[in-house]
């Protein structure tokens, strides 16, 4: 059974009532109670214990809704030192508390989903990438989750499929560096990024770096449809879908691929190939560092440009929507926004069918979607680094150790645990 | 105000019918159709506007009111022959001949459009105005190559001069990314217009850091108007640059005298009062110093007075002096001024170690100081005794003193004659909020530490504590482990060794290191309880990490962490855990 349908499942179960509540086996052995409340000391380290504890292959649950979206662990010595070392706030409950939880659990919108396969993460980045780069590497590394870099080569080579999850962040899809090419001419970073991804385009085989990133949405977007996991933030999101949508149309400007952009590109997309969006219109000038209208806050595109404001997570039904449930776990519900070369996304440009996990309320753009695809799930979430609203080419790292509860990067956690949530088996 | 290019027309025809709509008569109209359009009832907004163009066909607020309304009901088209037989009945109406562009241009007719502006200008050949216009309609529609072919177009009709239009280019420039183009037109539009300075300062104080250097580079060009280095100065200033800011501000205003240079000095000043840094001190204070210059009493005293305490704040002693002396010079010279000028000069004597200087002028002029002042050299002074090893001056220096931050430099001097419970009652006396939090901390610290060491008197302690406080620091180790030596185990002892090991730590070299290192293996191995040994595992992994052995400081952070889960070190030994193993970045 593939990722899918054990959301189906669970959906499925949850609302036919044909499990006994809660929905996981008891756990009654004396147990550590990791809570993601107010009361957690540091919120994304809790996330790197829980993942290692399933990586040694124990179980581990997910109580969602409950204290935060908390963590019920075996106890013992090992995972106490890991908890200890790590700051991670863990409480020792015995047999007679768990099952008051797990009585709060059913008759609250809580959940309980164990967790037993820890995932094994990819994250798409050229090889060069600083590890300050990246929102997702940067969680992954505070937190002590392990991942794989991979780039162009490896997913064209099929090596995806030896992954559960995959990350995506600032790479532009549309093969245009980000439209930097003519603002940031002769920066020496700018000049490297050409110089790799021609050498790559032509060392597999393509004639334009458009090309070449073509080629790898489509491998992205195979993989999904296998039953991968995507995760992707910033510009990945809404460029994967322009190149996915544009099949043989060219929508790169002339620096990038020698040609200017189809006049006509914006009629010939095709969305019925593409993640998350639909009925786009593409931004023309190559002048202009952005992509399309999808975004809606449109950080680089002066006048058009919007200010920022806040994202309010939806409520689910944990019982009913335990997938979206998973992802919107945080002990904070409404979370200040931040920019990213694409920062939001404009409600009309959405398929239908696409989940909001979170929005900012009045405003004409959500910030936080889900999806699925074949087989497999895809979570989109826009802006570049929860921690510096205003991130700058240049700015400083994130320190991460200074923003052990960031809220917003438990959203990006949330999307790596999730994958090694145990699909339900079909009674029926 | 310059008409801006970003603003949106519709923005520009909302003001004017705001301005017009007081007209009695058709007023009321009108109003009727503004209520409706905020209503979102567009259909019937248009209506009225139409019905008051069938009685006076030239009516300017409803025909902007239906360049706002007919896009959304996509009837432009109806709105074009309204505005010729407008623009026929006063053809010398520019906002009527400006909506006629604008319409065109939404209607995507580029041919009509430039027909239309060429027919403006020619009959008006002097004005910027119809390419101004016609750049704006195109650029409202992203056609920005086409706007700036425009704006040039009009330049050269206009005669040529850099400065024609060259606020619309510098604008547009901005808006497609390009800084270094919009600095070059700034540059030319504030060398015939000093009024366009600040505002130019502020649009390019947006551009991005990797266009900078270009930005300044284009205002800075060997034919650049000294307002335009000016322009290039204020922009360096406003990116903390000042250094750099004030060699070119400096070339700006370089020439006789005038009422603009004062001005222009004034407003770096000003501007650099925002720069916090050693450096943006100091050119506030060189720019104080040369407006002194040209403005007439008292204002001269006092830009003179506030000129040296900003060059001492930012270091530049030889040019406070030059400020001082002409203001002492200075008969006319306001009491506050003066002042300002006594404490700048004391201040400077001190730093220079002139202290009997400082000493005799300060007890002979104490009557031009403030109390503060007063009491804040004493201070200085008897620091700067105690630099020295001139304890007894130091504390003669104080002697009338009762603030607490005298009492608490008074315990410092009883502390380095040996004098522990001296030291404590002075420390405990002065609080834990005196000085800056820099120095209570030295003193909570330093009464931590004597308390464990017990006893009312120590003199080697005091010796090394001296010699620390002097720079020794190889002194100060040495003489720190000579009296932990002599402490029996419980009586101080580990607080000692840990001070001589931090100072050794940060001494650095390979012999101070292994000292620390030594000193701070003492310390943990003797598994004392209290807050030395976690503080001196902390120190160790630090001193580890810094001789490249992360994974043996790791070893000793987890054994930290582990052993002693209540100390307050704990978090610090974290994040020091994270960067060791490069979870985080360095900062």
């Amino acid at each position: 059974m593939k990722r899918r349908d054990f959301v189906r499942t669970m959906g499925a179960f949850s609302l036919g009532g044909l499990l006994p509540s809660p929905t996981v086996p008891y756990r009654l052995l004396p147990s550590l109670l990791v809570p993601m409340d107010d009361s957690q000391t540091d919120h994304l380290k809790a996330y790197g214990l829980t993942y290692r504890v399933i990586g040694a292959g124990l179980k581990a649950e997910w109580l969602l809704n409950y204290q935060g979206g908390a963590f019920l662990l075996p106890d013992g010595d090992a995972i106490r030192r890991d908890a200890a070392l790590n700051g991670v706030r863990a409480e020792p409950v015995d047999a007679g508390r768990v099952t008051a939880i797990r009585g709060d659990i059913e008759s609250n919108n809580m959940d309980a989903v164990p967790l037993e396969k820890a995932p094994k993460v990819a994250v798409y980045a050229p090889p060069n990438a600083a590890p300050w780069d990246d929102a997702v590497t940067m969680a992954l590394q505070y937190a002590g989750i392990p991942f794989t870099k991979i780039w162009d080569p490896e997913v064209l080579n099929g090596r995806l499929k030896d992954f559960d999850w995959l990350h995506l962040h600032h790479e532009d899809f549309t093969g245009q560096y980000s439209k930097f090419f003519l603002i940031y001419s002769g920066m020496p970073w700018l000049a490297d990024m050409v110089q790799r991804n021609s050498d790559t385009a032509r060392r597999l085989g393509f004639q334009t770096v458009p090309d070449l990133k073509k080629a790898v949405a489509r491998g992205i977007h195979d993989y999904v449809a296998n039953g991968g996991f995507l995760f992707a933030m910033c510009t990945a999101t809404e460029t994967i879908d322009l190149a996915l949508a544009a099949g043989s149309t060219d929508i790169a400007a002339t620096f990038a691929d020698g040609t200017p952009m189809d006049p006509d590109a914006d009629a010939k997309m095709d969305w019925s190939q593409s993640f998350a969006f639909t009925g786009a219109h593409l931004e023309p000038n190559p002048l202009v560092a952005t992509f399309s209208d999808i975004d809606g806050h449109q950080v680089n595109a002066g006048p058009r440009r919007q200010p920022l404001g806040a994202f309010k997570l939806f409520n689910f039904s944990a019982k009913i929507d335990p997938v979206p449930t998973m992802l919107v776990q945080d002990h904070r519900q409404v979370i200040p926004d931040f920019y990213g070369l694409t920062t939001s996304f404009v409600r009309s440009r959405l398929k239908p069918g696409v989940t909001v996990l979170a929005d900012e309320e009045g405003a004409p753009w959500v910030k936080y979607v889900h999806g699925d695809l074949g087989k497999g799930t895809w979570t989109f979430f826009g802006g570049h680094d929860p921690e510096d609203p205003q991130h700058q080419i240049g700015d400083p790292p994130t320190d991460l150790s200074l923003h052990p509860h960031s809220p917003g990067y438990r959203l990006i956690l949330n999307n790596v645990l999730f994958p090694a949530a145990k699909k339900r088996e079909l009674k029926t | 105000m310059p008409r801006s290019l970003r603003a949106p027309s519709a923005t520009l025809a909302f003001s004017i019918l705001l301005g017009l709509q007081a007209a009695p008569l058709v007023g009321q109209a009108i109003g009727q159709g503004f209520e409706l359009e905020r209503a979102g009832r567009y259909a019937d907004a248009a209506a009225v506007y139409l019905t008051t163009l069938r009685t006076d066909p030239a009516n300017l607020p409803a025909l902007l009111g239906l360049e706002r309304v007919l896009p959304q009901l996509s009837r432009l088209a109806e709105l074009l022959p309204l505005v010729q037989r407008a623009r026929e009945r006063v053809p010398e109406n520019g906002t009527l001949r400006g909506l006629e562009l604008r319409v065109w241009a939404q209607m995507n007719e580029p041919d009509s459009l430039e027909a239309a502006a060429r027919r403006w200008a020619a009959t008006s050949p002097r004005s910027d105005a119809p390419y101004r216009e016609w750049a704006l309609a195109l650029a409202d529609r992203r056609g920005f190559d086409e706007a700036r072919r425009v704006l040039l177009l009009g330049r050269r009709a206009l005669g040529g001069s850099p400065a024609t239009l060259a606020i619309e280019l510098a604008e547009l420039e901005q808006r497609v990314e390009n800084w270094e183009g919009a600095a070059r037109e700034w540059g030319h539009a504030v060398a015939v217009l000093a009024d366009l300075l600040p505002n130019a300062s502020s649009q390019l104080a947006e551009t991005p850091v990797p266009q900078r250097a270009r930005v300044v580079a284009a205002l800075t060009s060997a034919d650049a108007a000294p307002r335009a280095r000016r322009l290039a100065a204020e922009v360096l200033l406003g990116w903390g640059q000042a250094t750099e800011a004030w060699r070119l501000f400096e070339q700006s205003i370089a020439g006789p005298p005038s009422p603009e240079i004062a001005s222009a000095l004034r407003r770096f000043a000003d501007l650099a009062g925002a720069v916090s840094t050693p450096a943006g001190h100091r050119v506030r204070g060189l720019a104080l110093s040369r407006w002194a210059e040209l403005v007439p009493s008292p204002l001269a005293e006092r830009a003179r007075a506030e000129a040296v305490r900003e060059l001492i704040d930012g270091g530049d002693r030889v040019a406070a002096r030059a400020a001082l002396e002409r203001l002492a010079a200075d008969s006319l010279a306001p009491a506050d001024a003066k002042s300002m000028a006594e404490a700048a000069l004391l201040q400077v004597l001190i730093a220079d170690g002139q202290l009997d200087a400082a000493e005799r002028r300060l007890d002979a002029e104490s009557n031009l100081l403030g109390g503060d002042d007063r009491a804040a050299l004493r201070l200085q002074l008897a620091r700067a005794r105690v630099a020295r090893g001139e304890l007894d001056r130091a504390d003669a220096v104080l002697e009338n003193d009762s603030s607490v931050a005298g009492i608490a430099q008074r315990g410092w001097i009883a502390l380095y004659r040996g004098d522990l419970a001296g030291a404590i009652a002075a420390f405990r006396g002065a609080g834990p909020f005196a000085g800056s939090r820099e120095s209570a901390t030295d003193r909570t610290a330093m009464v931590a530490l004597l308390m464990a060491v017990k006893g009312d008197e120590n003199r080697e302690l005091g010796t090394a504590l001296l010699a620390l406080a002097r720079g020794d620091s190889l002194g100060a180790t040495q003489g720190l482990r000579r009296v932990a030596g002599q402490l029996p185990p419980g009586s101080g002892r580990v607080e000692v060794l840990l001070l001589a090991g931090q100072i050794a730590a940060r001494l650095g070299g390979a012999a101070q290191e292994a000292t620390a290192a030594q000193v701070f293996q003492e310390i943990v191995s003797a598994g004392d309880t209290g807050a030395a040994p976690p503080t001196a595992e902390l120190e160790w992994a630090r001193l580890l990490v810094r001789q490249g052995r992360p994974a043996e400081a790791v070893q000793h952070l987890e054994h930290l962490i582990l052993t002693y889960p209540g100390s307050a070190v704990v978090p610090e030994a974290r994040r020091e855990m994270e960067r060791a193993r490069g979870a985080i970045p360095r900062s």
